[in-house]
């Protein structure tokens, strides 16, 4: 059996591309835990969660050639798709459960728990870092958006601010975010 | 949707802060414009750096994943029934392929070449699902096949028609590795694959399927001894466990 520990994350998708169980294995050994945790915190739900990151494994399994080594990491391409179907579960709910009677404002300022990154703690130190750092306006609305999965004009009303000035906020706090993570050497979000 | 438009929204595009029509006009802009698509990746790094959160699996998680890619395997790959050109099953006869293939090639098969062909090899299953990923990949294949073809040992195969003009050039690697470096193949119909075979020992053996338009395509020999001859033939889209048609294009190592 191919040993792919030591393999690059495009050549793992490479070799899924050519139905290698072994390499998905190792897809998933690298960031499964990752695409879980973040299923997890926006959907506040276990089995939801479980749901999303099988779909996300499967997805890769069938459609390998969606990621391009070339526009970012592994990591990042697997967490934008855990995060894309979170948040179609979220909106596709009628109701949003126990999460519409949150507090939202009282979330969005809750502190983020790093503690159990078991995965490159000085990336969570950065973006733990580079979030303190944003003006308090443009973290809450990132917040709402990212780990709530709202709409900038969802984040807007809940906000009571314009739509507009949600968007700059997001757009500012966002590029922001990206400077602070360069200056700390972080370019992407690599695999342990 | 204009330029400024678009670029707008990248940051809440990253976040999938839009609804669905918006999303669907800023991709669509994205599409069109490297500087907001290099901008959205750097976004999305900065998204992906924000949720990077790590927890433990549940245990049972992977077992349902490795069940569903089963079933999704069952579906999508050709099954490995041992049938003969005719679509008779090997068991129940032994065959040679001489008669299909009437280029000077002659690609001897037996039951047990189809039995190598599919433990000893890995063949790379859907026509579409490999042509699309090496498309997705070129520029990584692109550097390894300059690098093979500056490789010690290297072997440089070309592959002939019936005419005997030259529709492509594989290069060969001491360690099994090899590479399409350039195709004339003309396009497929949807449907029908190129694949690639070696006879290696005297046994014909699948190589990998090479898409219905072959640019840059990688595949493996498994091991020792090296094959002898190489050969293309035109299959369905999922590709065949033997050659089922004329050889197309054929070279010797």
């Amino acid at each position: 059996m191919a040993d792919f520990s030591e393999v690059s994350d495009a050549q793992l998708v490479t070799s899924i591309g050519r139905y290698s169980e072994v390499a998905l294995a190792e897809a998933y050994r690298r960031h499964g835990g990752a695409v879980f945790g973040l299923a997890r915190r926006v959907l506040n739900n276990t089995a939801e969660a479980e749901d999303v990151t099988q779909e996300v494994f499967v997805r890769l399994w069938n459609q390998p050639e969606k990621f391009d080594p070339a526009r970012g990491s592994l990591r990042s391409f697997l967490l934008a798709q855990s995060h894309a179907r979170a948040v179609d579960v979220i909106r596709s709910q009628n109701a949003r459960r126990a999460r519409e009677s949150k507090d939202a404002a009282k979330t969005a300022r809750g502190e983020y728990d790093m503690q159990n990154e078991a995965w490159d703690m000085s990336l969570a130190h950065h973006v733990t870092e580079a979030l303190a750092s944003l003006p308090e306006d443009e973290r809450r609305a990132i917040e709402l958006a990212y780990f709530e999965g709202r709409t900038y004009v969802q984040v807007a009303q809940i906000l009571n601010q314009p739509e507009g000035t949600v968007k700059s906020r997001i757009r500012n706090g966002m590029r922001r975010m990206r400077r602070s993570l360069l200056e700390a050497g972080v370019n992407e979000v690599e695999h342990s | 949707m204009t330029h400024d438009e678009a670029n707008e929204l990248l940051a809440a595009l990253a976040l999938d802060a839009v609804d669905d029509t918006e999303r669907e006009a800023v991709e669509a802009h994205v599409a069109q414009c490297p500087r907001c698509q290099s901008e959205l990746d750097a976004l999305r790094d900065v998204a992906g750096a924000l949720g990077n959160s790590v927890e433990p699996l549940p245990e049972h998680l992977w077992s349902a994943i490795s069940s569903r890619i089963y079933e999704s395997r069952d579906h999508e790959m050709p099954a490995l029934t041992l049938v003969g050109a005719d679509g008779t099953p090997l068991s129940t006869r032994r065959r040679t392929f001489s008669a299909r293939l009437t280029r000077s090639v002659v690609l001897p098969l037996a039951v047990a070449a189809v039995v190598v062909a599919v433990l000893a090899f890995q063949l790379a299953s859907a026509n579409g699902r490999v042509s699309k990923l090496q498309s997705a990949l070129r520029s990584g294949d692109a550097s390894a096949i300059s690098a093979a073809l500056k490789a010690p040992g290297h072997k440089l195969i070309d592959l002939t028609g019936a005419t005997d003009h030259e529709l492509g050039e594989i290069v060969l690697l001491p360690n099994g590795s090899g590479y399409l470096v350039h195709s004339k193949m003309p396009p497929l119909g949807t449907g029908h694959t190129y694949q690639l075979w070696g006879v290696v020992g005297g046994k014909t053996i699948s190589l990998g399927l090479m898409g219905s338009s072959p640019g840059h395509v990688s595949f493996t020999v498994a091991g020792p001894p090296t094959p002898s001859e190489l050969a293309v033939t035109v299959e369905p889209a999922g590709g065949t466990v033997q050659p089922t048609t004329q050889v197309v294009a054929a070279g010797t190592v």
